[in-house]
């Protein structure tokens, strides 16, 4: 007896060919109070199969919770969550992985000693055998493993090597693959690249594209502007708990995305009140006027 | 794999049910076959009420403590005492105990002098405080200096030397003693008492005393490793027990000969399986040294008259006494 | 400056191009091999059982052997599931006591209600199976250190081993079982011996040998075994790709309770009474035990063959200095210089395993 189990995160998908414009996750002025304290206020977002959402922000700005309320770890508390177009509500991130949200964590993706194949089927390895014999079908794994890897680009000598021995990019790389492989279709990636250098950033940005290539939503966050535009469909900037900026990657170039991350409207401020100051130049400092972008000012969050 | 779990923990629920239910209860052996009989009580003082405190070096668990503690328990009950019971194994915890009598203001102490200096100043406070001490068990150079009133026990030199002419007289050649503590002063000075007055060659052999099947193997090494030993020297029952079956793991014709008794033990005697054992009759060392406390409050005694100890042991038991032991230590108070 | 265009990141080139990445050479097989903490503990086995095959001319012969691997087997048993436990990340201080706990549980249940012997070897495993969930379930809930839980309980253990024992036979020492029903048949399972080629071998190194087949088998190649190396390597990892945490550590401390148990019955059918006061510090020779057998300390790595190397190494020195006649007082000396040098193999290990 053989068993193709691949877990508890459902079946891998391997037709995925929704319409592209009809988005998989979809938040409609959506905020979570913790308490009496707005954590997250007003906040549209929408995440098309095959296409990059960045989130940008300064640390603070409610990205974080953001994610806990798609990858089902918080609820929202105002605003509507759809999931292809259905409101949802979930209480666990299991039901968030059942309906395809899959979260990378930055740290939480690998358990360092245990081999690359290990890693990628933890939690929903393949077995095979009737049960008290049940036993873990390591060659398929390995091979699905390798397979897997491989479509995404990744190639690796030795499959059996301690995940701990690869590079912070080729970590994130397997956790990405192991959550496309598990049938994922929304890919949260919580600040892939903070903690790695020029290259292994751009080894991590190859393999989000890759995700997007192969029809994945990808919720990318991050408060790199640059790396997030490298890859990104979509931008929006968040700035203490609501939405700041939303733009199309037609309507945005990098320098008004920069500018943005950087401050924005308040740094023009700062800019007047540096001028104040004998020796400081600010004359390369953009002005008010270069910062208008489209931005997205919903009635609510103009209040 | 949840569910596999479950259905055996229910299945072994349910089997232990079935065989309660029933009955499957053995027709040999057991509690129903055990003859209970009461310790033994002859009457009560009618004298007034005093408490007093036993406090011992006994590490948990230990069957000699137990029947010592037995023997202060029924003395108190035959004199109307309150007793109190405490040990600690450590010297510093078991001087606190000893203030805490003192503070409780019993009217006697006994005490066990393990690491006399330790004691020394506690009881002095007692002294002071004008309550009577008895020694008991370990102490027998230090009783007297301490300003102890009396002290019952045996000399475990003394028991040595005994059980090193017994030897001598069975004709054993080569011996091994096994101590189950390292560095325990009293088991060290038995070995030594038997070294001293044997004439054929004795090698100390350390076992963990805590751990049995080491015990076991341990002692099967010595004797397979060293075929002329002819008798192994135990200086506890429970190691005597388990030496037994070293000696026929390790098919060889040594003895077995130990210090101390228990029930088990006076069966193996009676059984051949162990020659003799040398008793220091811890009854009588618990029963006295309370005892003792009540004669001197009530009618002034003292045994030893200040000077000299009382000797509880060596008193050996072999084949031709152990039918007379073997009654009581099935109550567990030899 | 305008970028109005497609993302600059394109997917990577088509797979398969080539078959490795090309930045590590191959290690040769024998670096792979030392890597493995099993490996390790092995060879220190083997060199201390040739040295005192040297030193100590009484080991030549069949039956010391079959002496020193009984009194490892004694250790192992209960040395194999804490190993688990220990890959699984928690420790479990309570298993010396537990032992004996077991068997006066069996003892006294048979005696006391003079039912067959197999209804207080039921009644034992069932007891130390709860020993097992109180720890796991106090450890998971409390997210306490299992250190500190267990500590706790062997505490609680000892102190009920004495009442309990004083209470229901008014001795320290339980009674006599060796003539009830079942004692036989029970003795036949946890206590007798097989004779191999004129040697008597005890059937605990048996038992042994098959719990470490069984649970290295489990180890690496089932789901349960991948979530022990999980849970103790990153519990939040673990948790986070679905693997049921609360589960396996709580029935890892429950497998412990089990080898205990087996122990314990050992103990009993082999001595016929047994000590309340006793199993006191063996349960740092089962964890030594199975960090010389290269189980990580911090969990997450190890083998369930090391620790049999490892409780093996335990028996063949206190052993060995008997057989050489040696002066036992060095016994504590040799297991400390042995601790020491598998914990550095681990650190090693660990090392060269994430050094990148």
């Amino acid at each position: 007896m053989t068993t193709n189990e691949t877990g508890t995160h459902g079946a891998v998908l391997a037709d995925r060919a929704p319409e592209k414009d009809s988005p998989v996750v979809e938040l409609r002025n959506a905020g979570k109070a913790y308490g009496n304290i707005r954590a997250l206020h007003g906040v549209s977002l929408t995440v098309h199969p095959g296409q990059v959402t960045c989130v940008l922000g300064d640390n603070g700005a409610g990205k974080s919770t953001l994610i806990k309320i798609i990858s089902g770890l918080h609820q929202h508390t105002e605003g509507e969550f759809l999931v292809d177009g259905e409101p949802v509500r979930f209480s666990t991130p299991r039901e968030a992985l059942d309906k395809g949200i899959a979260t990378v964590y930055q740290d939480l993706a690998v358990v360092p000693l245990m081999p690359v194949w290990r890693n990628f089927f933890l939690g929903s390895e393949m077995t095979k055998g009737p049960w008290p014999l049940r036993r873990l079908d390591i060659e398929r794994m390995k091979k699905t493993a390798d397979h897997e890897l491989r479509e995404m680009g990744i190639v690796l000598d030795d499959l059996e090597q301690p995940i701990g021995t690869l590079s912070g990019g080729q970590r994130q790389c397997v956790a990405i693959a192991r959550a496309v492989y598990f049938g994922a279709r929304v890919l949260i990636l919580d600040e892939p690249t903070a903690a790695l250098g020029v290259k292994q950033s751009g080894v991590v940005l190859k393999y989000v594209a890759a995700a997007r290539d192969r029809g994945l939503g990808v919720i990318f966050i991050t408060h790199n502007p640059h790396h997030a535009y490298m890859v990104g469909d979509h931008f929006s900037v968040l700035r203490l708990g609501t939405m700041e900026l939303s733009a199309e990657r037609s309507q945005i170039t990098l320098e008004e995305l920069t500018n943005h991350m950087a401050g924005g409207a308040e740094l023009a401020a700062l800019k007047h009140e540096l001028s104040q100051v004998r020796g400081v130049d600010v004359e390369e400092l953009p002005e008010e006027a270069d910062l208008t972008a489209p931005v997205a000012v919903t009635k609510e969050a103009a209040s | 794999m949840h569910r596999h779990h479950r259905a055996a923990a229910l299945a072994a629920t349910v089997l232990t049910g079935a065989l309660l239910a029933t009955g499957c209860s053995s027709s040999s052996g057991g509690k129903k076959s055990e003859e209970t009989a009461n310790g033994a009580s002859a009457g009560k003082a009618t004298t007034p009420r005093m408490t007093v405190a036993l406090v011992t070096h006994q590490a948990p668990g230990d069957t000699f403590w137990d029947t010592v503690r037995k023997g202060a328990e029924a003395a108190a009950a035959k004199d109307n005492i309150k007793l109190i019971y405490s040990a600690d194994p450590n010297a510093g915890n078991q001087a606190n105990l000893v203030q805490n009598a003192i503070d409780q203001k019993v009217d006697g102490i006994a005490v066990t002098l393990a690491k006399p200096d330790a004691m020394k100043s506690v009881l002095a406070k007692a002294e002071q405080a004008g309550i009577p001490v008895t020694g008991l068990n370990a102490g027998l150079s230090q009783w007297k200096s301490l300003g102890l009133l009396e002290y019952f026990g045996q000399d475990e030199t003394v028991a040595g030397e005994a059980f090193g002419k017994k030897l001598n007289d069975i004709g054993a050649k080569h011996a091994v003693c096994v101590v189950q503590e390292q560095g325990n002063i009293a088991l060290t000075q038995r070995c030594d008492g038997v070294k001293k007055t044997f004439s054929g060659k004795t090698d100390v052999l350390y076992v963990n005393g805590t751990d049995m099947p080491s015990v076991k193997s341990t002692i099967t090494a010595k004797l397979s490793a060293d075929k002329s030993i002819d008798e192994v020297v135990t200086l506890a029952a429970p190691i005597a027990l388990t030496a037994t079956q070293s000696v026929s793991d390790a098919g060889s014709k040594a003895k077995v000969a130990t210090f101390d008794l228990n029930k088990d033990l006076i069966k193996a005697i009676q059984e051949n399986s162990i020659q003799f054992a040398v008793d220091q009759q811890p009854y009588l060392q618990g029963y006295l040294a309370v005892d003792a406390l009540w004669l001197y409050k009530n009618n002034g005694n003292y045994s030893g008259g200040g000077e000299q100890p009382v000797l509880t042991g060596p008193a050996f038991v072999d084949k031709s006494n152990v039918d007379k032991v073997a009654a009581f230590a099935a109550k567990g108070t030899r | 400056m305008t970028q109005h265009a497609e993302p600059a990141v394109t997917s990577p080139p088509a797979p398969g191009l080539k078959d490795t990445d090309g930045r590590s050479a191959e290690r040769s097989m024998i670096v792979r091999l030392l890597a493995r903490p099993d490996v390790g503990v092995f060879l220190g086995a083997v060199a201390v059982y040739v040295f005192f095959l040297i030193a100590a001319p009484p080991v030549r012969d069949a039956s010391s052997m079959a002496n020193i691997l009984y009194q490892s087997s004694t250790l192992g048993i209960v040395t194999v599931p804490v190993a688990l436990l220990m890959i699984g990340g928690e420790f479990d201080l309570s298993a010396g006591v537990g032992v004996i706990t077991s068997a006066l549980t069996a003892s006294m249940t048979a005696y006391q209600l003079s039912m067959n012997v197999w209804v207080g070897v039921i009644a034992a495993l069932i007891a130390s199976l709860a020993i097992g969930f109180f720890n796991g379930w106090m450890v998971v809930k409390t997210g306490l250190p299992s250190f500190l839980v267990t500590l706790g309980s062997f505490l609680i253990l000892q102190g009920v081993n004495l009442a309990v024992t004083k209470l229901v036979t008014g001795n320290v020492a339980t009674d006599d079982i060796s003539t009830m029903d079942g004692f036989d048949q029970a003795k036949k399972v946890f206590a007798s011996s097989f004779d191999i080629g004129g040697v008597q071998v005890k059937i605990t190194v048996f038992w042994w040998l098959l719990f470490a087949a069984i649970a290295t088998w489990v180890l690496l190649r089932t789901k349960y075994g991948n979530w022990i190396f999980a849970v103790g390597g990153n519990r939040e990892s673990a948790r986070a790709v679905g693997v049921p945490v609360a589960f396996t550590k709580i029935s890892l401390f429950m497998l412990v309770g089990v080898g205990a148990w087996f122990v314990g019955m050992h103990q009993l059918f082999s001595f016929n009474t047994v000590q309340s006061g006793e199993g006191v510090g063996i349960e740092l020779i089962y964890i030594s035990g199975a960090v010389i057998g290269g189980c990580l300390l911090t969990g997450g790595a190890g083998s369930a063959i090391g620790p049999v190397f490892g409780a093996f190494m335990f028996g063949m020195v206190q052993q060995g200095i008997v057989y050489a006649g040696w002066n036992p007082d060095w016994f504590k000396a040799f297991l400390g210089v042995m601790l020491l040098g598998a914990v550095l193999i681990n650190l090693w290990v660990q090392r060269t395993a994430t050094r990148r």
